[in-house]
């Protein structure tokens, strides 16, 4: 064998090097480097799960939990009445990603997935091969969405990418990540159950309790910050770090979905917020509702509190990333789209967001969009959907609005307001995916009217049940008009019930 | 090496390994019963068949792994210990550890589950001092040994089903992971 000396050595490494500067495994332009190789925006989507806008300070609840969302406001457009067209995770992302109401992706079920047949009009596609495309979810039910859209996203980061602890084993099989997150972290080593796979399971289960119980928990009184779903353990300021060294690895033009666990129960807030709002402050008292748990009002007030200052906190480290990326420069060279997939419930006997309730604090989300260089605050108050994100970014990319999006561009960024849009909420994770809506509540809002629609409950007797209510007069949705209004009432409920008709009709032999 | 002439021949390592397969395959496949009407809300049925590939790929791995330990046995005692009486105390070795496995795994019942009396070292010491004796008890009563080599014997059955589908099962998840 002949001998490979330091010249050889030499004369490799210039080959690799040259051969990196002209491909594209080396990255073109740091989004954080003063290089402008192109005129493209960066975008990068922060989403912060089960974030209720009724909670932040930014739309004027009382207590002070986002100061910093409240100072990026001030260089962003802020949509004051930003509505998720799901009540949680599966439908709420997937409309977000695909600009579809949840009756036509069908994602509808917890951990559910897009249909098959239309796994390719997504936001990735949308925005193309120009772009660098990354996501990353800590909660595992985005990813499945993310093994559906697999040929469209460059980099798949793992869910428990920045994590302490975590035991996610889907990733290691990277080439069929819809499948292998489905068989292992959903099915063979699903926590919260015994584990299905009797050897491995085991162990990893014991040693999982045992690398838990080791973590430093001294900052968080209430327990490490953790997924709830899938045990992903972790501090946020590790999350944050680890958000800020891949923003500023990535290459431009990039777009990022970045989509955090918190301020999704478990409310885990650290030591210093942590009590923050042991104020005494009790919102207005709301009636029990018969879809709902009928928890006492004080544990509901305690929850809220805890919940609160699990925001505070996440507020305070994307104070530090706002920072960042103000230092770096990116903000001046990219969309920064903050937003949350559903919201969060605390009333009427309910509280987190697996219900069947569909009254604002469960789906009306924060939605602020800060374009390149952007030096003042822009506000629009006409109601907005999660499934206008799509076609808004498509637009704004230079790219043609995908024709089959149900969504619209935002104001202020393309589109228009249209006082009399209709656009739908819904919750029908008790429906096969694959079969019509027979049980469910649905809402639309058009205008200042917002029509709720219980359909098929037992509680209700599988009796049709509607409220309507004025949310300009009326924004806690104390007084349910539908009764007294009929000639407001009528056009909608119509309209709804048309609606779904029209889509259960496409499952109905 | 004249260790390995302590290895049993296929004709006693199969009865014990088709105890194996029979506990950690039946384990899984409850569990997949279990979760099977949730997935049939919103899975068709070629992610279902996928996932049970990646299912029973996992068991086929799992179930050699646990051959290992009466083949070491096996291989490290005194003959007339172990290996003479391969398919009695092997057999024994396997239901009663994989027993006491099945015990431990449903101790897990939430996310915040720790059995931590059951996982304590001399609670631990006491479940193996026990399936030792079960092991060893296995060849010294006849009537026990014969019961647990009939069983053993019927449960070959269970191979010739489960080792072609576990290969496919194999070879599908090979196949989606590299391709």
């Amino acid at each position: 064998m002949s001998k490979f000396s330091r010249r050889d050595f030499l004369k490799l490494t210039s080959v690799i090097s040259g051969t990196l500067a002209i491909s594209n495994l080396a990255p073109k332009f740091s989004l954080s480097g003063s290089g402008q190789g192109n005129e493209l925006p960066n975008i990068l989507i922060f989403v912060f799960d089960a974030m209720s806008a009724r909670n932040l300070s930014l739309y004027g609840y009382p207590r002070k939990t986002t100061p910093n969302l409240e100072r990026f406001a001030q260089r962003a457009t802020v949509y004051n009445a930003h509505y998720s067209a799901g009540s949680f995770t599966t439908p709420g992302t997937a409309s977000l990603l695909t600009g579809l109401y949840p009756w036509t992706h069908r994602a509808i079920n917890e951990s559910g997935l897009i249909a098959r047949n239309i796994a390719d009009q997504n936001l990735f596609r949308a925005i193309g091969k120009k772009y660098y495309r990354l996501a990353y979810s800590q909660n595992m039910w985005p990813n499945y969405f993310f093994g559906q859209f697999q040929q469209d996203i460059q980099k798949i980061l793992s869910p428990a990418a920045f994590s302490l602890v975590d035991q996610v084993v889907g990733d290691k099989f990277g080439g069929d990540l819809a499948n292998s997150h489905r068989a292992f972290d959903d099915f063979l080593f699903q926590d919260g159950t015994p584990p299905a796979s009797l050897v491995f399971g085991l162990a990893e289960r014991i040693l999982l309790r045992r690398a838990v119980a080791r973590a430093p928990t001294d900052n968080y009184p209430r327990g490490l910050p953790r997924t709830g779903n899938y045990p992903i353990f972790f501090q946020l300021k590790d999350v944050f770090d680890g958000l800020m060294t891949t923003v500023e690895k990535l290459s431009s033009p990039s777009l990022a979905y970045l989509h955090l666990w918190s301020p999704h129960a478990p409310y885990r807030p650290d030591k210093d917020f942590d009590s923050t709002f042991l104020d005494g402050w009790r919102p207005k008292q709301k009636p029990d509702h018969i879809l709902g748990d009928h928890i006492p009002p004080g544990s509901v007030n305690d929850r809220r509190r805890n919940y609160d200052e699990y925001i505070a906190n996440l507020d305070n480290e994307f104070g530090r990333l706002l920072d960042f990326l103000d230092a770096k420069g990116i903000l001046d060279r990219s969309f920064v789209v903050v937003t949350s997939d559903h919201g969060e419930f605390f009333e009427r006997g309910e509280e987190g967001h697996i219900s069947s309730m569909l009254y604002d604090p469960v789906i009306q989300v924060p939605l602020l969009i800060s374009s390149p260089g952007q030096k003042s605050r822009q506000d629009v108050t006409i109601p907005t959907n999660s499934v206008d994100i799509v076609p808004t970014l498509a637009h704004l990319t230079g790219n043609a609005i995908p024709d089959w999006s149900e969504g619209q561009l935002l104001p202020a960024l393309g589109g228009t307001e249209d006082g009399e849009r209709s656009m739908y909420m819904m919750d029908a994770k008790v429906n096969p995916a694959f079969g019509p809506l027979t049980i469910g509540s649905f809402a639309i809002r058009k205008g200042k009217y917002k029509l709720i629609y219980y359909k098929g409950y037992e509680q209700y007797k599988g009796k049709d049940t509607f409220e309507l209510y004025d949310m300009e007069s009326d924004p806690e949705e104390l007084k349910d008009l539908y009764s007294g209004n009929p000639s407001i009432a009528k056009p909608l409920q119509d309209e709804l019930t048309g609606k779904i008709e029209a889509e259960n009709s496409k499952y109905r032999k | 090496m004249a260790i390995f002439k302590r290895i049993p021949g296929w004709g006693q390592v199969a009865p014990v390994y088709a105890v194996i397969v029979l506990m950690i395959y039946a384990w899984t496949i409850v569990w997949f019963f279990w979760k099977l009407p949730s997935w049939l809300f919103f899975l068709n049925a070629g992610e279902i068949v996928i996932a049970l590939a990646y299912a029973l790929a996992t068991n086929l791995v799992e179930s050699v792994l646990m051959l290992c330990a009466p083949l070491v046995m096996s291989m490290a005692l005194p003959k007339q210990w172990f290996h003479d009486l391969f398919v009695a105390r092997g057999a024994a070795l396997a239901i009663s550890g994989l027993a006491y496995m099945m015990y431990l795994a449903n101790q897990f019942k939430t996310k915040d589950d720790y059995p931590s009396l059951t996982l304590k070292a001399w609670t631990l010491a006491l479940a193996l001092g026990v399936i030792l004796l079960i092991v060893y008890l296995a060849g010294r009563l006849s009537l026990f040994r014969k019961l647990i080599e009939l069983l053993a014997d019927r449960a070959i059955i269970f191979l010739y089903i489960s080792l072609p589908l576990s290969l496919i099962s194999l070879v599908v998840v090979i196949f989606r992971w590299v391709v």
